[in-house]
């Protein structure tokens, strides 16, 4: 008995160690490259990593909100790749390519959201009504609103957009732009959300024991629709400001997200079986990838190193997860 | 003694297997009842049915006296039908609050969202762990981390914590040592007093049966194999009737 108890807390400590490895990764990161490579130990350097981690940063919430619920959505990059184009194609001022609709930026905004909402909408629909893996279905649409953004402006770019657009850009406080303080902001909110309220709780059951969530009368199939619509607003969201800080768009942004995406919300010990993880790991697990790629670039390292290495990110936060679920049930 | 529920002529198939077959038998008020059966004889599909998980083919299920028809599990919880399931229906990522509370976390409402009042459920967690006497290391640790035993504690919990008119108990003993056996059964029968609860209990061990049940019910092959008050019966006889060696009309 005794000997039991004591493996059990070795387990645990061991199991508390990996769920918590992304902080002493991050910590590693910002202390090697900021003692040994030039110029990284920089507040501006600091401030660009929490910046450039915006976009993969909102998207991260969402797909975590979504593998906590033992789903997953790969649509998300293609919903903000979209949102992108498309917000840029409602408000283009010069008639080439874009709709000549001219329509206000935050009307633009309110159009990607619901259109974000619809997709979410229609992944749950195929997933709860015709009872398909969410990986297929959004897989699925992952392939088809990447086809719709191509075809919205014929491949095509759309820049100069009305400087109204890019407010959440130019304004700034205490020199950092509003994007990342959105991000931040979402942050807070949704782990508030996640940890304190009862859809969280229900995220958290459902992702743990399906069964268990329909026996004691849990709304299932309400909870999933519900994530599939947040993951699809937030990748709207995101899509927008990456617009607003590009000034314009074209059809393939966001493209690659979304294995930085999955990486950063393994590696912050979000579990791909589901009802496992947490908002604060995932924050840090975009800082590590951001940490990362901010290095690369001052290094000037060649772009298809930095794929080999965001690659290999992939395959280690996966590992991570593997050897939990392997060594630690 | 009044009646409490009251199933009338209940059927079930799944696919070309008949799991029950005109079923019908009353419960009557503070009483427990062992349903009793071998392997395949309805027991678990009878006990989904009244929880709620899904509905009878055909029959009628009345609960005092009205008729009854649940659309989902949250409806027979409503109506005070407190269910231990044989998975137990854990879930191991979670800690023993959130698994007695789900699907009924004390919330307050702010701004729409519904704030989970932590601290009141953990209270009320500590005072249901308190009742069943049983050591569990804290009960914040998740569920994971617990032993068999705990973890069939954390699960009886929602019984001892919530149930109001008619508790249904699948096989509440299955992962428990010898020790914990007799306690969970004393723990059954205080909290059917305390209650004044109908229990429907399904068991494999006979004896927990003959120890606390006042009536058994044996199923066999999805048909009501004999209905039988303790006093007028023994082991020997439901075994028979389970097995079919014994006919009906005896």
């Amino acid at each position: 008995m005794e000997i039991t108890l004591n493996s059990q807390n070795t387990k645990k400590f061991a199991r508390g160690i990996l769920n918590n490895i992304v902080w002493i990764i991050l910590i590693f990161c910002i202390v090697m490259f900021s003692s040994l490579i030039p110029g990284y130990f920089n507040i501006i350097n600091y401030i660009n990593i929490i910046s450039n981690a915006a976009f993969i940063g909102i998207l991260a919430i969402a797909e975590a909100i979504c593998l906590i619920s033992g789903n997953l959505d790969l649509s998300i990059e293609s919903v903000a790749g979209f949102s992108a184009i498309f917000s840029a194609w409602l408000s283009g001022v010069t008639a080439y390519s874009s709709s000549g609709l001219n329509l206000n930026p935050y009307i633009t905004l309110v159009l990607c959201l619901v259109m974000g909402i619809t997709v979410g909408y229609i992944n749950s629909f195929l997933i709860l009504r015709f009872k398909i893996n969410s990986f297929l279905v959004t897989l699925s649409t992952y392939i088809i609103i990447r086809g719709v953004s191509i075809t919205l402006t014929k491949g095509a770019g759309i820049s100069m957009l009305p400087d109204s657009f890019r407010l959440v850009q130019t304004i700034k406080i205490l020199n950092i732009s509003l994007i990342p303080i959105i991000m931040i902001v979402l942050y807070i909110i949704f782990y508030f959300i996640l940890e304190n309220t009862r859809l969280g709780a229900h995220i958290f059951i459902i992702g743990g024991n399906i069964n268990a969530a329909y026996n004691f009368g849990i709304n299932v199939k309400g909870i999933i629709y519900k994530v599939f619509m947040l993951s699809g607003a937030l990748a709207a969201l995101a899509g927008w400001l990456l617009t607003a800080k590009a000034n314009g768009a074209n059809p393939t942004m966001a493209s690659g997200m979304l294995f930085e995406v999955l990486a950063a919300v393994i590696l912050g010990g979000v579990s791909l079986q589901g009802g496992f993880g947490s908002l604060i790991g995932v924050f840090a697990g975009v800082l590590v990838l951001s940490s990362i790629r901010s290095a690369l670039n001052i290094m000037s390292i060649s772009p298809f190193i930095t794929e080999v290495i965001r690659g290999s990110l992939v395959l280690v936060a996966i590992l991570i997860d593997s050897i939990k679920k392997l060594f630690f049930k | 003694m009044e009646t409490i529920l009251k199933v009338e002529r209940i059927s079930k198939s799944f696919g070309s297997v008949v799991a029950l077959n005109n079923v019908s038998f009353e419960i009557f008020q503070n009483e427990i009842v062992g349903l009793v059966g071998d392997n395949g004889a309805g027991k678990s599909t009878l006990i989904k049915i009244l929880s709620g998980n899904f509905p009878p083919d055909k029959g009628n299920i009345y609960l005092n006296g009205l008729k009854i028809n649940f659309k989902s599990t949250m409806d027979a919880k409503k109506l005070g039908i407190e269910t231990v399931y044989q998975d137990l229906s854990l879930c191991s990522n979670l800690d023993s609050i959130s698994n007695l509370f789900i699907g009924r976390e004390i919330v307050k409402n702010f701004m729409g969202l519904k704030i989970l009042q932590k601290k009141k459920m953990e209270i009320k967690t500590i005072e249901v762990m308190r009742k069943m006497d049983i050591n569990i290391p804290s009960v914040k640790e998740k569920v994971e981390f617990l032993s068999g035993g705990q973890r069939q504690a954390v699960s009886i919990g929602r019984f001892v914590g919530w149930s109001q008119n008619l508790a249904l108990l699948d096989e509440p003993t299955a992962a428990l040592g010898v020790r914990e056996t007799g306690k969970v059964l004393e723990l059954i029968l205080k909290i059917k007093e305390e209650k004044k609860l109908s229990i429907i209990l399904i068991s494999h061990n006979l004896q927990h049966v003959f120890k606390i049940a006042d009536r058994i019910i044996v199923l066999r092959l999805g048909n009501i194999a004999g209905i039988k008050e303790r006093s007028s019966t023994n082991p020997d006889e439901i075994v028979s009737l389970m097995t079919g060696a014994v006919s009906i009309k005896k």
